[in-house]
């Protein structure tokens, strides 16, 4: 039972920072039909930032808001000069593009902050344990602030005009139009909230699974299968989906073994793609973000 | 003149479908745009809404030359378009469809917008009690208000509407259309596509003739209506085909299917008519 409990609190931590990488993909691709490829290096990228701000002696809090603030402007740089300027954009050649930035992205983190994996300094160190279950404060403000962002991105999406302007968008590009919502400024948006849920992702992850050049594959994958699983249009499937797979994940490490865990993912993955296509947790397809 | 356009040819890149089109409404005038399928209806409602570049011409908008504004310039000059199929928004509720109709007005003066939504209620009483709910789960003729109270949200002079009747039965398009005439009396000036020529024919001011890009008749509906040309061959056999478009049962159940068509997700789902 407490190996149970270990292994569900670890999983939905995991999962936590997985639900924002998903975000990332869903706000984007609701928008533009643009799947990321990058995402996953967003948060990599901000991790590194962050680890290197910390070792030049910035207090962690502001090395933290650093890193989230120039991988916001990273994404908003990558949809100018990639997206923007495609004329006619579709899925398929989002992918060879984003995957060209993703590329590019890594090289440049193992020219500058060089092959080793490290990890930030955790917001408060250390971790206490209840009934035989050990818990790591950085694991509480992952969860906490994870979700604070999650209900502030819903939140954002059903509430303010802005953000139903840009639900608007991804329904019925033209008649968005009509009305007056410029749909670059929307891919825009989109690509700042990505970036940033990325972002925030890399720096709660990084003290406890590490950062390294190359860590932005695994996270963007993990991201992208939990964004299938809430039908890749949908904060609230990701967020689900986000937590659904690290439960799985760390359960399957637990109980069968520790070498299946990624394998998790993409059993899913596929499950979903043949038997669900729309996502586990699909209200409809009609409904959009 | 509220609109006037003057010599417009577009098309779709090398596609020239308009070949100099002229047209004017005045203010409070309705003019209804009639043709057979692919005489370019829809092709000049895009390019006067700024979704299709102008190639050459001029579009004046209430005296402002408002030739080559994208759409969203447009919306905010006083150009509102009722889009072909009405693309409601339809995860979101008919409230929010309205808001978001008044997108180009919201850093304007709120009542305004407030007044702008109490006559689109007004004009439309049944959309009141669905306000909460998604527009997708509206039946064809509701999304046919909404889309026209959402075009109307935006306090344009002039709303242009791309096949308001489509799909619908004679019933809702008769509402629909007196609807129309209502705004009209009201002010508005109103430019209407249409392929069902006895509905548009009932209440324009004037009717232009579309066929293959050309204006090639124009003139009042009580001369139009009995000329040969129109019910002989502009409209492809013109008023009998009408009655029995009428007579099929439309896309109009009660509690009904939403009518609009959905495709996939990408980068293109413009319905491209011409």
């Amino acid at each position: 039972m407490t190996d149970l409990l270990q292994l569900l609190f670890a999983g939905l931590s995991q999962g936590a920072v997985y639900a924002l990488v998903a975000i990332g993909f869903v706000a984007i691709f609701t928008v533009s039909g643009v799947i990321n490829l990058a995402q996953g290096e967003f948060a990599a990228l901000a991790g590194l930032v962050a680890i290197s701000a910390v070792g030049s002696g910035l207090p962690l809090l502001a090395a933290v808001v650093l890193a989230v603030v120039s991988v916001a402007l990273v994404a908003v740089i990558m949809e100018r000069l990639v997206i923007f300027p495609v004329k006619r954009m579709t899925t398929l050649v989002s992918l060879i593009l984003t995957l060209g930035v993703s590329t590019g992205l890594k090289a440049l983190m193992l020219l500058v902050y060089g092959p080793n994996a490290e990890g930030l300094t955790p917001l408060t160190p250390g971790g206490f344990s209840v009934a035989g279950v050990s818990i790591r404060y950085q694991e509480l403000w992952i969860l906490l602030i994870a979700g604070i962002v999650s209900l502030a991105v819903y939140w954002f999406y059903e509430r303010t005009l802005a953000g139903k302007s840009l639900r608007a968008c991804a329904e019925q590009p033209v008649a968005a139009r009509l009305v007056g919502i410029s749909l670059t400024k929307a891919s825009l948006i989109s690509f700042l909230i990505a970036g940033t849920v990325g972002a925030i992702a890399g720096v709660l992850a990084s003290p406890i699974f590490f950062t390294s050049w190359e860590s932005g594959l695994t996270l963007g994958l993990k991201g992208f299968v939990a964004a299938t699983l809430g039908g890749l249009i949908s904060v609230r499937g990701a967020v689900l989906g986000g937590l659904l797979l690290g439960v799985l994940e760390t359960l399957t490490a637990g109980y069968i073994s520790t070498g299946l865990r990624d394998a998790v993912a993409f059993l899913l993955l596929i499950i979903v793609l043949v038997a669900r296509p729309a996502g586990i947790f699909g209200r409809s397809a009609e409904a959009r973000v | 003149m509220s609109l006037e356009v003057r010599g417009l040819h577009a098309g779709y890149g090398r596609l020239a479908v308009l070949h100099g089109i002229d047209l004017s409404a005045g203010e409070g005038e309705l003019v209804a745009v009639i043709g057979a399928n692919g005489a370019g209806k829809t092709t000049l409602l895009r390019a006067l809404s700024g979704l299709l570049p102008v190639t050459a011409g001029t579009v004046h908008l209430a005296g402002t030359d408002v030739t080559g504004y994208g759409p969203e310039k447009l919306a905010r000059t006083g150009l509102a378009h009722v889009p072909e199929n009405r693309l409601v928004f339809p995860s979101l509720s008919v409230a929010d469809n309205l808001v978001l109709g008044g997108y180009t007005r919201r850093r304007g003066p709120a009542s305004a917008r407030a007044e702008a939504r109490d006559r689109a209620m007004a004009l439309f009483p049944r959309l009141e009690p669905r306000l909460e709910q998604a527009a997708g789960t509206l039946s064809g003729g509701e999304q046919q208000m909404l889309a026209i109270a959402r075009g109307l949200m935006a306090q344009p002079r002039v709303l242009v509407l791309d096949e308001p009747s489509v799909g619908l039965a004679p019933r809702l398009v008769g509402e629909i259309f007196s609807a129309l005439g209502q705004l009209r009396d009201d002010g508005l000036t109103l430019v209407v596509v249409e392929q069902n020529a006895r509905a548009a024919f009932a209440v324009a001011d004037r009717v232009s003739v579309m066929d293959r890009g050309r204006v090639v008749l124009e003139g009042d509906p009580a001369a139009l209506s009995t000329d040969p040309r129109v019910s002989g061959g502009f409209l492809g056999g013109g008023f009998a085909a009408d009655a029995d478009a009428d007579a099929a049962p439309a896309a109009e159940a009660p509690g009904g299917t939403p009518v609009v068509p959905r495709s996939g997700s990408g980068a293109t789902r413009a319905t491209e008519r011409t």
